[in-house]
Order: structure tokens, then C-alpha cells, then sequence
């Protein structure tokens, strides 16, 4: 079998040892060619720049998000029961900050549109912490994401994001080609991570493993038999021992062979991290909205840690806690380990039925809007904790993308809900990011207005309405934004993202100056330049 | 001498003579290639060949000859270590051949039809092969009513369990402390299937039934919070639920105990069903006037449970589909009406003077399939308008004629306007047209080849090209059965049809799937099972389970079950999914790092005597799943000089866990399992194993000893493959 063979902990504590670790890689016979070119020209996990991930699976609703409303199709009629409401005191035709509505009753009691500044869009009331983000400049939101020949599937469509590869039948993730590229899977057992049920896609592939957990505190083994003195060595040796064990080829074997060296090799690398609930002390590091005069925990796992620890005063849903949990768990883990890539998923946006528009003042009622919430406070609170816990990574060398397989129909369906469609939001996050105000940028959206040069078509005739007559016409490929970040912010080369993200320098594709896709003749702008 | 001149000369092939039954080599997978071979000369003149693994290798011989035309004779000079054999300088040239003898034909069937027609070996059902053939097996297993099932007397909780749960015109008792039918919940229902993939005589059946509950996936908490939603209170929002769930899975094993049950039966069920209904919200979708219907389940439809995606259907048909489905919603009517979709709410109350009489939670019924017919659009509906089977197909699907259509291949569906209570044919024609469908008849033919053979099948073969692969080829054979049965679409015709292919049979067929976390736990706990006393009855196997022990965990209306080993293990909350494309089959959704030290734990929590602390891995549930190699072995090997012989130990596990490998690919795993036996817990010192005094007493040093045996051969690599 011919695989890239991640080396044990022990092998690799030696070579490190011994010689350091870029000579202990060069001594090793099984490093492919091309991670030993990698070495050469990668900045990938050198440059000290981080990613963190969330991908929100079911399809976001990006209508109700980033909300296009002075657009007059973004209207009562065709969202009757979605439909975020203007404020009659807020002119959302002026340009500067995001709104951030603070000081009344309760946390999210404001149910309008947020003004987001740009004139012409705002973010939906549960999304409001995003503001404090926005206005530090370090927050773009990108409107329109989508990809040529859109799949409606799920699962398609969250596979094709996950591999950067549109309608192809690959299933090798875009960050797996990412850290395979760095060479770092070769020397660093943790490389790329994720805290949840499995495995996603964006880690997958069949040359090296990378690491999922869904809950760090368990991660270790019992031992059997367990001895006072020597814990689970008795077992644990057997398991080491039978790792070299060969046997014939077969469909599965690599694979396995493959995550069993991953899991050997990490299973105590997360000893001097506290993951536990007692741990998670982190707490903003001022006083925001609602908090009175004790700052808020940043990764809401109990009602205690949830906002001021009262309903009206929650910064999330109750049903919130697992998933800050397991963003938790990324965070620490970029934060404490070398892993250059880490990331969870955020499940339930699906809304077919019963979508729900606002929040009412001081309740979690609404299926959409306390996903949204979870949302908002997760970018506010990665802020937070980056800035003010920064171990080996800070704010400024991170950036925190959300991912979504398409967006939702611009008219909702009986069901009050929306079903599924084409162009989809990002949100890029980060110290480094050029977002309201940075490199005189006037705002952080990208995508959502009249005057891009890829105009944002309001009306029944309009943009929202762009493909078939019923959905959000794409306007920005995912892969310009993905490209640029694995470029420009994790460090890859231009040749290195040719073959991480395959065909991104095709002329037709436009993904990186913008033009006509010959996939299906559709305008984009090409990369955006948000890192 | 000069030692350049006894360097070993030739290996001219590796004999990988096996005639079996299998034809066209289509990859190494099916026709493994002759092991690689290198040699070596030692620093003190010995010579070393080294060589590679050979699937289900049993027996490695060298032979050798002086001059090409002298026979092969076996070559005992040298002595054979795992992967190597080392041979003394010869004065002279001669060739040499290494000979490999795989596992019979008949073993290595065997372990193939234990690991995909049951949950996994156990020691009876290895011994009952190994005698009668693993071909009369699979004939008892294709026709299970003709088993008679002893699964209650291994697991009387089965009976209690099944008391517990309701009938169509059960009305769900509400009160917590409420008794008999009705009053199961999920967890109940969980472990009802953990004991039955345990225990079941009719293993094929239990594989079915949880293929196809997963196949037409639904949530069990979607359902649960519907009626939370419609102010049901104490236990009946779960009970309800979990009671959606038992009818349709219930019903889909009634199918499949008839001996011409088809897809179409399974696929009507599921569309009948509540908990489908309020999966993709069908029950909120109108099409009445000029409302738009909701998409969800007419696009799942196509693309998860019949036709694949999108294969022969566009976004235009789930749109034209959609307006189908409405007015298909669930009431609550008088018990007498359970079977009529028609019925009007019932109007019987519960406590007629109640503050709020008409409420649902107040009203005397069962919750039952409905037809709204002020929700249905009355329109007519055409689709796959002028949709043509593409070429890849072949005959007869390019030229047979579809539903009402008159061009041949043309497969259009064209709905009349249909108003009142007409209107709920809609559904019938759209799932009665879906399941005559090529494209239907491929994807779950791929679906139950993923499952009962490998992974790599997919949709989309040119079935039509000559030079068809082998998964292709069996996948139009599967077609080819679903085609020609009267009734079409027999699910036992497709099974046998696979089980008869040269793929199943041969080595691409043998341990290239991962189990899933159902399989893996079930399967650990069969592979130790077995009964002291021969009765099979409930108390006298060396291991179990009461069902719990995998699926639950204690804690506050723990819908997911949460600390359950299925859900540790990535996830897997059993008819309660809120992706609609069901658990994965493909190994690389449940193979992790995190979900891997899981399986470990879960092992080790199983391995563990009663008394162990660790037992309890923080769900007491696991205290409920309990083992006995001590016993297993005493009944294995009778004589206590063998209980207390190392090697026979070893073999023992190794036989019982591993019967597909063969012993010439297990030496790795033979010296870790003897090295193991003959050491301390402390994993450090030597502590042979013959000195111990069998005994299963809890503590006793040959009882830890046996366990941990047990639990670390459960937790290598080879074990998390069927």
C-alpha cells in the first residue's frame, strides 16, 4: 500500500529529539515527493496563520440573514411570515457603522432589520453581535456564494464545498489538499482537526488522517486490564504492537491503518488541556450589551455561562450548549497545539417548516433566529477569546469562515418556510481581515448592493429572483473566497492552489479576477481581496 | 566458497493457486496478486525471503527444485517467521517457489455470510457452518419464516418489550406511571433491536430491518416535539413518537417475512407513515389556490429513497411533485377509523368537561394517516415531462413502455385534475411509478450491494458497455431479478441474485466494509457468545446484553441517548436521524480518531468483570452488557490443561474473532496475543499463563487475564471489519 505513513508519537518525539524537525522529515523514506517539495515552498503552518472553520449544514437562509431590504422583493409578500421588519426611525440608506442596539430590556429585544451601513443591506436582529465585530473591521460578509450548476442536494452541494470541487464526484477535502500540501500530516500527527460526530468531508482523504474528536475530555482509552501503577500500558502496548501487523489488501484497510497511527499518535497530546466544564472559564474581557456589570462567558455551555445566566439576558438558545462546547473545543486546540486547521459544524438550518422570522423581545422561539444567534455570538466570542487568551495563535493570525451549502428561495412556501436554492453568505472573520474601514474600505459586505460592479438587481425582475425565476443568482464562486484565504492567509503558493483547489486558474472559471463563467454564463467578481 | 555463488537465485512466482469459483479478475480485490518478494542474505551466510501478505492466508510452504524439470518438493531446511522465511547456506543453485494456501472456499464464504447476513459469527453459528455449509445458511436466511425463532428464550425482555408496544388503534396512554400497549418509548424500542441483532435466529431479517429503517430515515425527536408543540405533557409526546416509529418498522418486517414482499410495499409504507409525514413536512404543505407546496419530500424522494441523485429527475419534477403530496397529513380519529385516511378528527373527549374539550390532547383516538382534502392542489400534474431512459440502461428499459405513456422508453407521469378525496391517488401513482423506474431499480440495487458486499458501488454504470466492471455487472443482475419477478421488485430475488455472485462469494467480497457502530457493538458481544449449557436460554451465554446497555444512557428526556455507545461512536441515534440521508454505510463517516478510542472504551467497558469501577463508563447502562471468556473458554476447551496452554488460548480467540484471516496472516496478531497471556497487568512483568488457575471468579488473575485477552483482540484494526 502506498500511503503517506503518519509517524507515531514516538518515532516522531525521537526524530525531533535527535535532529529537529525539518531534518528528521528529510531522513524519512516514506515522505512523497511532493510533501518534500512542499517544504520548500510553503508557507502553509509556518507563518504562524491559522484557520477555524463552521459549517452550517441544512443551507442557511442568507435572505434572512444578510438581509437585502431595501430591496422591495424582500418583502411581506413574498415572506409573510419571515419577513424582519424595517425601523421607522432608521434610515437604512446611510452609510458608516453597523448598528449595534444596545440597552434596552432584554439582550435581543430590538426585532428589526440591523443597519448594517452599507446602505443598502442589514443583518437580521439575532445577528447583532456581529456589530462590535463589523466595526473593528475585522468581519466581511459576503452575499451571493454560490458555484456554476448549482446542486440543490445536501449532500452534493456540501460535498462540493467541502472538496472546492463543483459537480465532481471527488471526495478529497479542500483542507485536507490543503495540509497535505504543507507536508505538516508527514511531521505533526495534529494537523488538522475537527470537533464533532465524524469526520467531514473538508478533512478527508485517503493519503494521510486527520483528527477528529466529538468530545475532547473523553479522549483517551480505559485500559484492560488497568494497573495501579502503569494505568493502561498492558493494553496499550498490544495495540502499538499490532499496528505493524499486515495483512492483504483490502478496501478499508488503508484507512484504517491510517486513522488507528492517528489515533495512537495523538491520544496524549491533549494532556495539558483543560477541556473540562470546569475549565471553561473564559470570559469577555469588557462589558457588552445586557451584561451589567460582570462580563459574559464566552463559550455559552450551561444556563450559568449563557449571557447574564437569565433568559431575558441569554446570548444563545439553551439548545446552544453542545455546539459551544465543541467550538470550544476547536478554539482551545489551535490555541494550545500546532494544528493549523480546526473547525466544527453547526447542524439544523434546513428550514423547511416553520422557519420563523425575529425573535420576540427576550424569548429563543424562532427555529431561524436562534440559529442565527449561535452564529453571531460564536464569531463575537472567537474575537474575544483569541484576543485576550492568545496562546500560540492570536486574533490577527486567525481567520474563523462559516460555510453553507446554498441558500433558500427567495418566496417562502406554505409551510412558512423556504426550501432550497442557489446563492448562499459567508462570513470571514479575523484581525487580519479587510473589513469596515481597513485598506479605506467603507464597508465589510461584499456583494449585497445596487453599485457593486456586479449590481445587486432589486425588484420582482431582480437578483433574488435571477435563476428560474425563483431564486438568488450567485454573484461570488466559494472558491474565490476559500482560494484567497488558503493563499493569502494560510500561505499556500500559487502552484499549491492550482492543486488544492483543482482548476482554480482555469481561464472559464474566473475564480480569481472575476468575468463570465463558462459553467453556466453566469458574472462573478472573482476573489475580493478580504484577507 | 565463494558466497556471491549461494545467493538465493530464483523466485520465479508466487503460487497463489486457487481455483475458486469467482471469474474475471477485476481488480486485486477479487483476484489478489502474488505476494511481492524480496531476498536477502544474512550476515551469517543465511538466506532471507521476505514477502507480503496474502489475503486469508492459512498456510505458507516453500518448495524448491535442483533443475527446471525436477517436480516441486517442499523445502523444511528454512523455518517461516510471519512474513519471512529463513533458510541455512546451500552449496548449490536451485529454485524455490513460495506456495500460499488461502482459507477454504467454504471458510472464507462462511465468515462473509456471518458478517453480512448476521450481526457477526458466534462460536455455535461458526461450528454450525463449518459442518453444514455456509450455502444452507444463506437458503434458511433468504426464507426466515421458515426459522423457527428462539431469539425470546435467549432474551425473554423481547416478550415484555413487545407488550409495551401499540397496535394502529392503540390510544397512547399519557400518564408516566402508565403500564401495557403504548407505553414504550424510543429507548424501549432501541433496545428491542439491540436484542434482536443479538439474539435473532433470523439474522438476515434484522439486517433488513434496520437497512430499511435506515434507507427511509425519519426522527423520532421531530415527531416527539410535534406533539410537544400541540401541548401533549408527561410521557406522550415521546410515546406517540416512538410509537410512529414501531408501526412503520413493524410493518416493513411483515413485508419482509412474505416471500414476495417488493420494494414498492417497503416504499408505500414509508410514504404512509406519520413520522415520514412529519419528517419532510409534508403534513404542512398546500397547493390549494396559489400557495407554493413545500419541496422537502418530494425532492428526497427521488434523490434518497428511490431513484438517486439526480438520476433521470430535475428540479422542474420535484417542483411538479411537490403539489402531489399535499393534504397527505396525520389526524387523531376514533380507533375505528385508525384505517381510514379519510376519517374526520375524532370527537370523542377525553375529560368532556375539561377547559379546552376540543384540544387534541383531550380527544379519545388514535393518531392516524389523513387526507386533507382542502390542502390538495386539484390541478393536474405532469412528470418528467418528455424524459426519455438514457442509452446506458439497455434493454428492455429503453423500450418498455412507462405508466400510461405510449412511446417506448418515454417515462413521463401525467396526473388528471383530481378533486375531493380522488386527489389522495396522486401519492400512489407518483411512489407506483417511482418504483418501476431503471433508475430506482439501480440505486437501491447499488444501496443493498454497498451493504451486503463493498462500498465502491455507485450509480451511473454504462450497463450497456462490454466491458461492464464486476460491481456493474452484479448491479444489472440485480435489475435483471427486480425486472423479471412477478410481482417486480421482490427483495428476496435481488438478495439471492447478489448472493450468488462471484463478487459476494470470492475475496472482494470478504471484510471490505467498516462496521457501523450498530454492528460493532453487536458483533463484539456475538463473537463472545455462547451458550454454556447448549439451551440457548436466557442466563446461560458468556455474553449479553440487555439491549439498553448499547443504545441508552440515564439523564433527562434523553432523546439521542446520549452517552450511549452508539452515540459516542460518532453519532448514531437509532431511528432518530435529522439528516435524511440516513447513517452511513462507507466506512470513512465512522472511522476517526475520536470515534476509534470510543470502540476501544466500548470494548474494554464490555471485557470488564461486574465489580470493575471502570465499568461504569459514565453511564450505568453499560453495567448491563456483561461477559464471560473464562466460561467460553472452559466450554471451548474442556480440558484444563488446554484452558491453562497459551497457544491454545490464542488460537482459540483468534479462530472465534478472526475466522477470515487465515493463520499465516495472523502471526503478528498471535504473538501479541501470546505475549499478552504471559505478562502482568502492569504490562511490564513476565507472568506465564500456565501458572495461573483457571477461574472466572471476579479478580482472579487468569479471569483479568482473559479479559484483557478478549477486550485487546476486540479493539485491533481487523476487528472493526466485516
Amino acid at each position: 500500500m502506498a500511503y503517506i505513513n503518519v509517524l507515531s508519537r514516538r518515532d516522531f518525539l525521537s526524530h525531533t529529539l535527535r535532529t529537529g524537525a525539518a531534518l528528521g522529515l528529510a531522513s524519512l523514506t516514506q515522505v512523497p515527493p511532493f510533501a518534500r517539495r512542499a517544504l520548500a515552498e510553503s508557507g502553509i503552518g509556518l507563518n504562524g496563520k491559522k484557520l477555524l472553520f463552521i459549517f452550517l449544514r441544512g443551507a442557511n437562509d442568507a435572505l434572512n440573514s444578510l438581509i437585502p431590504i431595501r430591496d422591495s422583493s424582500y418583502s411581506l409578500v413574498n415572506r409573510p411570515n419571515l419577513f424582519i421588519t424595517s425601523d421607522a426611525g432608521t434610515n437604512y440608506a446611510t452609510t458608516g457603522p453597523c448598528d449595534f442596539p444596545t440597552g434596552l430590556s432584554s439582550t435581543f429585544s430590538y426585532a428589526d432589520g440591523i443597519r448594517s451601513g452599507n446602505g443598502f443591506a442589514a443583518l437580521h436582529p439575532s445577528l447583532k453581535f456581529l456589530a462590535p465585530v463589523y466595526n473593528a473591521g475585522d468581519l466581511a460578509l459576503i452575499h451571493r456564494v454560490g458555484y456554476p450548476r448549482q446542486s440543490r442536494s445536501h449532500f452534493d452541494s456540501q460535498a462540493y464545498w467541502e472538496t472546492g470541487e463543483p459537480n465532481s464526484s471527488g471526495r478529497e477535502g479542500i483542507f485536507y489538499r490543503t495540509l497535505v500540501e504543507s507536508g505538516l500530516p508527514t511531521s505533526n500527527p495534529l494537523s488538522g482537526v475537527s470537533i464533532q460526530s465524524g469526520l467531514p468531508t473538508l478533512l478527508k482523504g485517503s493519503q494521510a488522517a486527520l483528527t477528529n474528536l466529538s468530545d475532547p475530555t473523553r479522549y483517551d482509552l480505559l485500559g484492560l486490564p488497568h494497573a495501579a501503577a502503569t494505568g493502561d500500558r498492558k493494553a496499550m502496548n498490544a495495540i502499538l504492537a499490532a499496528q505493524p501487523a499486515k495483512f492483504g489488501d483490502k478496501r478499508s484497510r488503508t484507512l484504517l491503518e491510517l486513522q488507528y497511527q492517528n489515533m495512537v499518535s495523538t491520544l496524549n497530546l491533549f494532556a495539558t488541556i483543560d477541556f473540562t466544564e470546569a475549565g471553561n472559564t473564559f470570559q469577555d474581557n469588557g462589558i457588552t450589551d445586557g451584561a451589567g456589570s460582570s462580563a459574559y462567558s464566552l463559550f455559552p455551555t450551561t444556563n450559568a455561562k449563557n449571557g447574564g445566566g437569565t433568559l431575558s439576558k441569554y446570548v444563545v438558545d439553551a439548545g446552544a450548549y453542545s455546539f459551544f462546547e465543541q467550538l470550544k473545543g476547536a478554539a482551545l486546540i489551535l490555541n494550545n497545539t500546532d494544528a493549523v486547521i480546526a473547525g466544527t459544524e453547526m447542524t439544523g438550518f434546513d428550514t423547511h417548516n416553520n422557519q420563523g422570522g425575529a425573535n420576540g423581545a427576550g424569548t429563543f422561539n424562532s427555529q431561524h433566529a436562534n440559529l442565527l444567534t449561535r452564529v453571531g455570538w460564536a464569531i463575537y466570542a472567537l474575537r474575544k477569546y483569541f484576543k485576550t487568551y492568545n496562546n500560540k495563535v492570536d486574533w490577527n493570525n486567525l481567520v474563523v469562515v462559516t460555510l453553507t451549502e446554498f441558500g433558500r428561495t427567495s418566496i417562502q412556501n406554505t409551510s412558512n418556510g423556504t426550501d432550497h436554492a442557489e446563492g448562499g453568505m459567508m462570513l470571514v472573520a479575523g484581525g487580519g481581515v479587510k473589513g469596515y474601514q481597513k485598506n479605506g474600505r467603507p464597508s465589510g459586505i461584499y456583494a449585497c448592493h445596487p453599485t457593486d460592479s456586479i449590481p445587486w438587481v432589486t425588484g420582482p425582475a431582480g437578483s433574488m429572483f435571477g435563476v428560474a425565476g425563483r431564486y438568488l443568482q450567485r454573484a461570488v464562486d466559494y472558491r474565490s473566497v476559500l482560494g484567497e484565504i488558503i493563499r493569502d492567509h494560510l500561505g499556500a503558493s500559487t502552484d499549491q492552489l492550482g492543486r488544492i483547489i483543482p482548476g482554480y486558474t482555469t481561464p472559464g472559471e474566473h475564480l480569481q479576477f472575476g468575468g463570465v463563467s463558462s459553467g453556466d454564463s453566469t458574472s462573478i467578481l472573482g476573489e475580493l481581496d478580504v484577507v | 566458497m565463494n558466497a556471491r555463488r549461494f545467493t538465493f537465485p530464483l523466485f520465479p512466482l508466487a503460487a497463489a493457486i486457487w481455483l475458486g469459483p469467482w471469474v474475471a479478475a477485476a481488480d486485486n480485490f477479487t483476484d489478489p496478486p502474488a505476494p511481492s518478494l524480496g531476498v536477502s542474505t544474512l550476515s551469517n551466510g543465511q538466506r532471507r525471503v521476505t514477502f507480503g501478505p496474502y489475503p486469508a492466508g492459512n498456510i505458507f510452504r516453500m518448495l524448491r527444485k535442483s533443475s527446471l524439470g525436477d517436480p516441486w518438493l517442499e523445502d523444511l531446511t528454512g523455518a517461516f517467521s510471519n512474513l519471512t522465511w529463513t533458510a541455512p547456506a546451500v552449496a548449490s543453485n536451485v529454485f524455490h517457489q513460495l506456495e500460499v494456501t488461502p482459507l477454504s472456499s467454504n471458510a472464507l464464504l462462511t465468515t462473509t455470510v456471518l458478517s453480512k447476513l448476521a450481526y457477526g459469527p458466534t462460536p455455535e453459528l461458526l461450528d454450525r457452518l463449518a459442518t453444514v455449509g455456509a450455502d444452507v445458511y444463506i437458503h434458511e436466511q433468504l426464507n426466515p419464516e421458515t426459522i423457527v425463532e428462539r431469539a425470546a428464550t435467549a432474551a425473554p425482555a423481547i416478550n415484555s418489550l413487545m407488550a409495551t408496544f401499540g397496535s394502529p388503534t392503540t390510544v397512547i396512554p399519557s400518564g408516566n406511571n402508565a403500564t401495557g400497549p403504548g407505553t414504550a418509548d424510543i429507548h424501549d424500542l432501541r433496545a428491542w433491536l439491540v436484542l434482536n441483532a443479538v439474539n435473532a435466529d433470523r439474522q438476515l431479517h434484522e439486517i433488513l430491518t434496520q437497512f430499511f429503517e435506515n434507507h427511509f430515515v425519519t426522527e423520532f425527536g421531530k415527531s416527539a416535539n410535534y406533539f410537544i408543540g400541540r401541548q401533549y405533557g408527561q410521557s406522550a409526546p415521546d410515546r406517540l413518537a416512538a410509537d410512529f416509529e414501531w408501526r412503520e418498522v413493524n410493518r416493513w418486517r411483515q413485508v419482509l417475512l412474505s416471500t414476495n414482499g417488493t420494494f414498492l410495499d417497503m416504499l408505500r409504507i414509508s410514504a404512509e407513515s406519520p413520522a415520514m409525514i412529519i419528517y419532510l413536512d409534508t403534513y404542512t404543505s398546500r397547493a390549494n389556490g396559489a400557495n407554493i407546496p413545500n419541496e422537502n419530500y418530494s425532492r428526497e424522494l427521488m434523490e434518497l429513497f428511490t431513484m438517486g441523485v439526480d438520476n433521470g429527475y430535475d428540479q422542474g419534477d420535484i417542483t411538479n411533485m411537490a403539489p402531489c403530496w399535499t393534504g397527505w397529513t396525520f389526524e387523531i380519529v376514533a380507533t375505528n377509523n385508525a384505517g381510514n385516511p379519510f376519517a374526520t378528527q375524532s370527537t370523542t373527549q377525553i375529560a368532556p368537561g375539561s377547559l379546552n374539550p376540543t384540544a387534541v390532547t383531550n380527544l379519545l383516538g388514535a393518531w392516524a394517516l389523513n387526507y386533507r382534502v382542502n390542502a390538495h392542489a386539484t390541478y393536474s400534474k405532469r412528470i418528467f415531462a418528455g424524459k426519455m431512459v438514457p442509452a446506458r440502461f439497455g434493454l428492455p428499459y429503453t423500450t418498455k413502455l412507462y405508466g400510461g405513456n405510449i412511446t417506448p422508453g418515454l417515462y413521463q407521469l401525467d396526473i388528471p385534475a383530481r378533486t375531493g378525496t380522488n386527489g389522495f391517488a396522486d401519492g400512489y401513482d407518483v411512489v407506483n411509478h417511482l418504483a418501476s423506474l431503471p433508475f430506482t431499480q439501480e440505486f437501491i440495487s447499488v444501496k443493498l450491494c454497498r451493504l451486503l458486499v463493498h462500498d465502491g458501488f455507485q450509480i451511473g454504470y454504462d450497463f450497456t458497455d462490454p466491458a461492464l466492471s464486476e460491481e456493474g455487472r452484479l448491479v444489472k443482475a440485480c435489475m435483471a431479478a427486480w425486472e423479471n419477478g412477478n410481482p417486480k421488485g421482490q427483495i428476496r430475488a435481488i438478495l439471492a441474485t447478489i448472493f450468488n455472485s462471484s463478487l459476494f462469494r470470492g475475496p472482494g467480497g470478504n471484510a471490505h466494509k467498516v462496521k457501523t457502530p450498530l454492528e460493532f457493538c453487536v458483533s463484539a458481544i456475538r463473537a463472545l457468545r455462547q451458550s454454556t449449557n447448549g439451551t440457548g436460554a436466557f442466563g446461560s451465554f458468556t455474553a449479553a446484553t440487555d439491549g439498553y446497555g448499547v443504545v441508552y444512557s440515564s439523564g433527562a428526556r434523553q432523546v439521542q441517548g446520549n452517552n450511549s455507545p452508539l452515540m459516542r461512536q460518532g453519532g448514531m441515534s437509532l431511528f432518530n436521524r435529522d439528516a435524511p440521508d440516513g447513517y452511513a454505510e462507507a466506512g470513512d463517516n465512522w472511522v476517526n480518531a475520536g470515534a476509534l478510542a470510543e470502540r476501544i472504551r466500548f470494548v474494554q467497558t464490555l471485557l470488564m468483570a461486574g465489580s470493575d469501577t471502570n465499568k461504569n463508563d459514565a453511564n450505568t447502562a453499560l453495567l448491563n452488557n456483561t461477559t464471560d471468556p473464562v466460561s467460553l473458554v472452559r466450554k471451548r476447551l474442556p480440558l484444563v490443561a488446554d484452558q491453562k496452554d497459551a497457544a491454545k488460548v490464542a488460537d482459540l480467540f483468534l479462530g472465534l474473532l478472526y475466522p477470515g484471516e487465515g493463520r499465516a496472516s495472523l502471526g503478528v496478531y498471535r504473538t501479541i496475543a501470546l505475549d499478552f497471556l504471559n505478562t502482568a497487568d502492569d504490562g511490564i512483568a513476565s507472568s506465564p499463563f500456565t501458572n495461573l488457575t483457571p477461574s472466572n471468579a471476579a479478580g482472579a488473575a487468569y479471569d483479568t487475564r482473559l479479559r484483557g485477552l478478549a477486550s485487546m483482540l476486540l479493539t485491533l484494526q481487523r476487528f472493526q471489519e466485516q
